[in-house]
């Protein structure tokens, strides 16, 4: 016997994210390195549980820019403003945007003196103030959530690059974020445990958090982005839906860029 | 030629001159005989050579009255060559710990001045470490007396404070507080203490993990042991009965026969080698229960056999450490037995104001107060200030070793500054900082025998004058060399056990 309602629900859920709210506005973000222009007037708007994929030859300011939206990284000119809060030198809205958005980064950057377990509970205890018993289960689930419940006990040393990451994964949602930020999450990993990482990135996305991913993976693009975005010298050359970019780029730049790599 | 099968060639001997294993033994043996023959040949020759120039290196010396007047310490005036060096010996510890102690402390805070935010401290950190560590330390130490040496003369009733605090060109002196008879009664009041303090920890840190509150556990054991030692100065007479309890084991101490510690000692010895070869052969068993052994793995076994059964030999052998061994148990049994058996109302502590006396013809401080002289001034500072510079370079390079990303990860997760440092940053920099720092601290120990170049009375000073009164040059020489040795290994064991313990965990 099947309900008549959840029996016939569709495999292809489109999302409607024409009425959602926006969560990340980034207005003539402008930042240098010294005489090197890192980002030039970048203006984008990411909107509640859309999942935008940033794409661009290295060294075109992408990761620089998703570093910019949690204050890893100080723009000079411009508006950015996350989560209704604006990120200027004030510590409180810092450490505000800070504990609403995740990061999972390059190179896992995983504590390497604490175990597993302790990686994902050191800030839902001394950010959140929770107690022990609770954010270890919490962490446990997550642990369970990103598939490597049984490494809890174990160091990050201990584990292959994929499961390493997966625990940054579970570390950064152990803050629950409401946006979450990958920068090139599977750059250094070895081909067999890419998937792996990127499996767990879909089951976030089909979750309906919001997603800004640095990546060069076209396939995770293709099959998950609501948007893509492209950047080359600081600027964003092209934005477009996922189907649009690939189909029918406008920009001359896109359609070399995508040659070289599809 | 035939051809031989694999079962055949396997079991063909190999020449013995060609066996690896061979050849491997008969070098270990080799080698263990020429250096132990090496070292009898040395010490037969050295003792034959002092003898035929009639150089004494007997230690009866230690017993001999001497005539050295120290500058500090526990006894300023010993009568005896091994109370001297006994007394110079705690002067140079008391000068190496609280070297040590405030080297750590001012040289994290030079570590992290270079390192922070503000230019003004980055450039005076800068400017520490550049001036204090390109300095000879003697000169350090020379300048720092010849200031000290402008303070006023010390005189019958001077001081900033009269009576409490005295400064002067004979050092500083201060109200002293020690401990009295009643001290050990009251020990065992605080020792007591230590069972609820273990088991209010533990309550703690229960309610802490449930709850997550910081309910600071440590803070309260010690409160506990604190509110122990209060509650000691009152009822710490009760415990005077345990002076008959000690002097009932002194007794029974005394009636043992000599066999006894013979005897235990000897078993002591198998029984190390014992355990030590076990646990040996079931760590190098595999998974599958054959034990894989190197020759190596049975050289090592071979020699703690050997050595076991070599000290069961010395202890067999040497009646006279059997009998030491007795005596002194003894001994240290009526010491305890004589410290608890005092009068009620003996108090655990006591206090006393400086003093100044005249003895002939110039003032000086007398015994009352807690005083530093201008020798242990000056040392101090020279080591402290020199070590700080050493061991700010070692924290700055250990906090810089940590990668930048484990900051912005931290970052990332919402912690704080304070938090970052605390939980990510420093116990990672920690593991770099560690070592060198260890060797720093063993330099400080080593660097405290210049104090001879400012008459302040460690070791090697009073050791000087020992054996210029008596010409044992040798025996004190071998004393310091023992001393600094043991000082040092002592250092040396302390830091490894942390090091071991703060290694991170890899496949």
């Amino acid at each position: 016997m099947t309900d008549p309602t959840t029996a016939e629900t569709p495999t292809e859920t489109i999302r409607d994210l024409s009425k959602a709210r926006d969560v990340i506005v980034c207005e003539n973000v402008s930042k240098w390195y010294g005489d090197f222009q890192a980002l030039d007037r970048v203006s984008a708007t990411i909107k509640e549980q859309e999942v935008v994929v940033v794409l661009g030859p290295s060294g075109s300011g992408k990761s620089t820019w998703i570093r910019c939206i949690n204050r890893l990284e100080q723009h000079q000119e411009g508006r950015i403003v996350v989560d209704d809060v604006e990120l200027t030198n004030d510590l409180r809205n810092i450490e505000k945007v800070r504990s609403e958005v995740g990061m999972v980064f390059q190179q896992f950057n995983l504590f390497p003196h604490l175990t597993i377990l302790d990686n994902v509970t050191l800030a839902p205890i001394w950010v959140r103030k929770k107690p022990r018993p609770e954010a270890e289960s919490q962490a446990m689930a997550l642990l369970e959530r990103v598939g490597i419940p049984e490494q809890a006990q174990k160091y990050p040393g201990q584990l292959s690059g994929g499961q390493q990451q997966r625990v940054a994964i579970a570390r950064a949602l152990a803050m629950e974020p409401r946006i979450m930020l990958f920068d090139e999450p599977t750059s250094a990993l070895d081909p067999e445990m890419i998937k792996e990482v990127l499996d767990v990135m879909k089951t976030l996305a089909e979750s309906g958090m919001t997603m800004m991913v640095v990546t060069h993976e076209m396939g995770f693009a293709k099959e998950v982005a609501d948007r893509l975005i492209f950047m080359e010298g600081g600027q964003i050359v092209e934005q477009n839906s996922t189907e649009e970019f690939f189909s029918n780029p406008t920009e001359e730049r896109t359609k070399l860029f995508l040659s070289q790599i599809l | 030629m035939t051809d031989l099968t694999t079962q055949e060639r396997v079991s063909q001997r190999v020449p013995l001159w060609r066996d690896v294993v061979v050849l491997k033994w008969v070098t270990q043996v080799f080698l263990l005989i020429v250096v132990l023959g090496a070292m009898w040949f040395l010490a037969n020759q050295a003792g034959d050579n002092l003898r035929a120039r009639n150089i004494n290196t007997q230690f009866d010396f230690l017993e001999r009255p001497v005539d050295i007047q120290l500058s500090e310490g526990i006894d300023t005036l010993p009568n005896t060559g091994g109370r001297a060096l006994w007394a110079a010996m705690v002067n140079t510890l008391r000068l190496s710990i609280a070297g040590i102690f405030f080297a750590t402390l001012l040289g994290v805070v030079v570590g992290l001045a270079r390192l922070s935010d503000n230019w003004l401290v980055r450039r005076l950190g800068s400017i520490w470490v550049e001036t204090l560590r390109n300095i000879p330390l003697l000169v350090q130490m020379i300048f720092y007396f010849s200031v000290l040496t402008t303070l006023p003369r010390v005189g019958l009733g001077t001081g900033p404070i009269n009576g409490w605090l005295h400064i002067s060109n004979k050092g500083i002196s201060m109200p002293r507080i020690f401990i009295a008879d009643g001290f050990y009664q009251w020990l065992v009041v605080v020792l007591l203490g230590l069972i609820p303090a273990w088991l209010v920890r533990r309550y703690r840190q229960k309610i802490q993990d449930q709850s997550g509150k910081n309910t600071s556990p440590i803070l309260w054991a010690i409160g506990t042991i604190g509110a122990f030692a209060l509650l000691g100065l009152f009822v710490h007479p009760a415990f005077s009965w345990l002076g008959a309890v000690f002097g009932g084991i002194a007794d029974l101490v005394d009636s043992l026969p000599n066999a006894v510690p013979q005897i235990g000692f000897a078993a002591l010895a198998v029984g190390c080698a014992a355990v030590w070869i076990q646990r040996f052969l079931s760590d190098h068993r595999s998974a599958r229960g054959h034990l894989s052994l190197t020759d190596d793995d049975w050289f090592r076994i071979a020699f703690a056999a050997i050595a076991s059964l070599a000290v069961v030999f010395v202890v067999v052998s040497w009646s006279g450490l059997s009998a030491w061994t007795l005596n002194s148990s003894r001994d240290l049994f009526e010491v305890l037995s004589d410290k608890f058996n005092v009068d009620g109302a003996a108090r655990p502590f006591d206090a006393m104001r400086p003093d100044i006396i005249q003895k002939g013809k110039f003032p000086n401080y007398g015994k009352s107060g807690l005083t530093m002289s201008l020798g242990f001034a000056s040392v101090f500072f020279a080591v402290v200030f020199y070590t700080s510079a050493f061991i700010g370079e070692n924290v700055r390079g250990g906090i810089l070793a940590v990668p930048k990303g484990q900051a912005e990860a931290a970052k990332a997760v919402g912690l704080g500054r304070g938090q970052i440092l605390r939980h990510v940053v420093l116990p990672q920099a920690f593991r770099v900082i560690l070592p060198p720092t260890g060797n720093q601290y063993l330099n400080l120990t080593k660097n405290t025998s210049l104090a001879i170049a400012v008459g302040m009375s460690d070791i090697v000073q009073v050791g000087t004058t020992v054996f210029n009164q008596t010409g044992m040059t040798l025996p004190v020489v071998a004393i310091w060399m023992l001393f600094y040795l043991s000082c040092s290994l002592t250092i040396s064991v302390i830091v490894n056990w942390f090091n071991v313990r703060m290694k991170l965990v890899e496949r």
